[in-house]
């Protein structure tokens, strides 16, 4: 045998001991993990298995080792997802982007909506917004958690113009249209609130009256 | 006898937790009336009781076939449970799957004692009413490795491939809310509402988490939950569809998860919220 035969087999050899001995590749992983997501659920309506089901940015944004913000992902996927993003954005046919607060303030704390159990889907006039579950906002609330930034005195910083109603009303209608697969969800494009309710939650947060900007 | 046992510690696990809420409140901090109110329980650990009566379930001749479990190969050789929740998930050659704690006690359960699989299922959990032998097996076995350490070795393919599906299910976004696991537990030192969150990519955090509970018992469930329940009780939260129990899904998770945790000192069943 050559030398060079020698480290073909050699190669070949090693490889097949580092198959036996490592991990399976990206797509042979990929299609055996959405095999067993595909099989996890089988209670339910079709329409709230496919609640499994990822859209383009959903797997855009589950590049493994990668956490809220989407630092790894292309200027492509980046844009792709930033569009399609905008693109969702729909506003409330009265085109008042700041509601009442006082239906606001109830929102905001309101952690519940559309959670699964047996297949049904918990019944509730309507969806929280699920917002001091990660977000300080009202500075007299101990109950908040910090998993995004606190909102404290947010309307007090940015004032109440029809430019900051706008930019707010967007960033919680499609938090992803200006963070790319940010941890937030997507509460209007995903239908999980109405466009007047996040404009409610606006109002909460941007109006001089609510106690989210009343010094405490 | 027992009813009164399992109310008396009911109420204490009440007053402890109250008091821990009420050390946080005050403080406005969440980690140190938790800390508190954990200690106060492991003290006097209410998930002893059903390490007795998993002990009971595991010796018994019980089932269709009247059978015990001492039979039942945990992956340390039939009825050795000493060891066994360190090295789970593993795979087994007899059903060529790996399998979790719940859900090789399920194919025990149905294969040595001929119980029927759906009624296993149907009460894998327990509730106020009904008490769940899943639960409380699962704490017997978990109690059975206390001072070892976890080691989830990963030697066969299919363990391989499980890990690497867990891993990918635990980056994995979709629903409504957009949610993967690590949307909540990618960091440290988060918390949603006033329940601290653990970094699950820090193994640290994770030895913590997997060798000190789950099983664990809860408190505002008033029973020992299992890691199937952790499982189930978060996609819940996600708003996804119910996580199957013993799926493929459930295990690839807990293969990854555990195996992160790998040094991690047993200290079995835990206490949590």
């Amino acid at each position: 045998m050559k030398p060079a035969n020698h480290f073909v087999v050699l190669t070949a050899a090693g490889l097949a001991i580092a198959g036996c001995a490592g991990f399976p590749d990206a797509e042979t992983t990929a299609k055996s993990a959405e095999r067993m997501v595909n099989e996890a659920h089988t209670l339910g309506a079709p329409a709230l298995i496919r609640r499994s089901v990822q859209d383009d940015s959903q797997r855009a944004c589950s590049m493994i080792g990668g956490t809220g913000g989407g630092a790894n992902l292309s200027q492509e996927q980046s844009a792709a997802i930033v569009k399609a993003a905008r693109d969702s954005i729909q506003y409330p046919a009265s085109g008042k982007l700041s509601g009442d607060w006082k239906t606001g303030e109830q929102l905001v704390t309101d952690g519940r909506g559309q959670r699964i159990v047996n297949g049904q889907v918990e019944k509730l006039p309507y969806n929280g917004a699920l917002c001091t579950n990660c977000h300080a906002i009202d500075p007299k609330e101990v109950n908040a958690g910090n998993v995004g930034p606190s909102l404290a005195a947010y309307g007090a910083q940015r004032g109440n113009s029809e430019a900051v109603a706008r930019y707010t009303y967007e960033r919680i209608y499609n938090a992803w249209a200006f963070m790319p697969c940010s941890n937030m969800p997507r509460l209007g494009a995903s239908g999980f609130l109405t466009p007047e309710q996040i404009a409610h939650v606006v109002a909460y947060l941007i109006e001089p009256g609510s106690p989210v900007n009343i010094k405490p | 006898m027992k009813f009164s046992n399992r109310t008396a510690v009911v109420c204490a696990v009440a007053m402890a937790l109250t008091m821990a809420g009420g050390t946080a409140a005050a403080q406005g901090k969440a980690d140190d009336g938790l800390a508190l109110g954990r200690k106060m329980l492991a003290e006097d650990n209410p998930g002893d009781l059903w390490v007795e009566r998993g002990q009971r379930l595991f010796t018994e001749r019980r089932g269709p076939k009247n059978a015990s479990l001492e039979k039942c190969d945990l992956g340390m050789g039939p009825g050795v449970v000493k060891g066994a929740f360190a090295q789970l998930p593993r795979y087994f050659t007899d059903t060529d799957r790996v399998q979790d704690l719940e859900s090789r006690l399920l194919t025990c359960m149905v294969e040595l004692q001929g119980f029927k699989r759906e009624e296993i299922v149907r009460n894998r959990f327990g509730t106020l009413d009904r008490d769940s032998d899943m639960e409380a097996l699962v704490s017997y076995i978990g109690a059975a490795s206390n001072g070892l350490r976890m080691n989830v070795r990963l030697t066969h393919a299919k363990e391989r491939e499980m890990y690497k599906a867990g891993e990918y299910a635990f980056y994995r976004r979709s629903g409504p809310l957009d949610f993967a696991c690590v949307t909540c537990h990618g960091e440290s030192g988060k918390r949603i509402r006033l329940q601290e969150l653990p970094n699950m990519t820090k193994a640290e955090e994770m030895r913590e988490v997997i060798a000190t509970g789950w099983p664990a018992y809860r408190g505002t469930h008033s029973t020992v939950r299992t890691m199937q329940h952790r499982l189930y009780d978060c996609f819940w939260q996600m708003r996804q569809p119910d996580l199957g129990f013993a799926s493929d899904l459930s295990v690839a998770l807990t293969t990854y998860l555990n195996h992160s945790a790998n040094g991690g000192e047993i200290k079995l069943p835990g206490v949590r919220r």
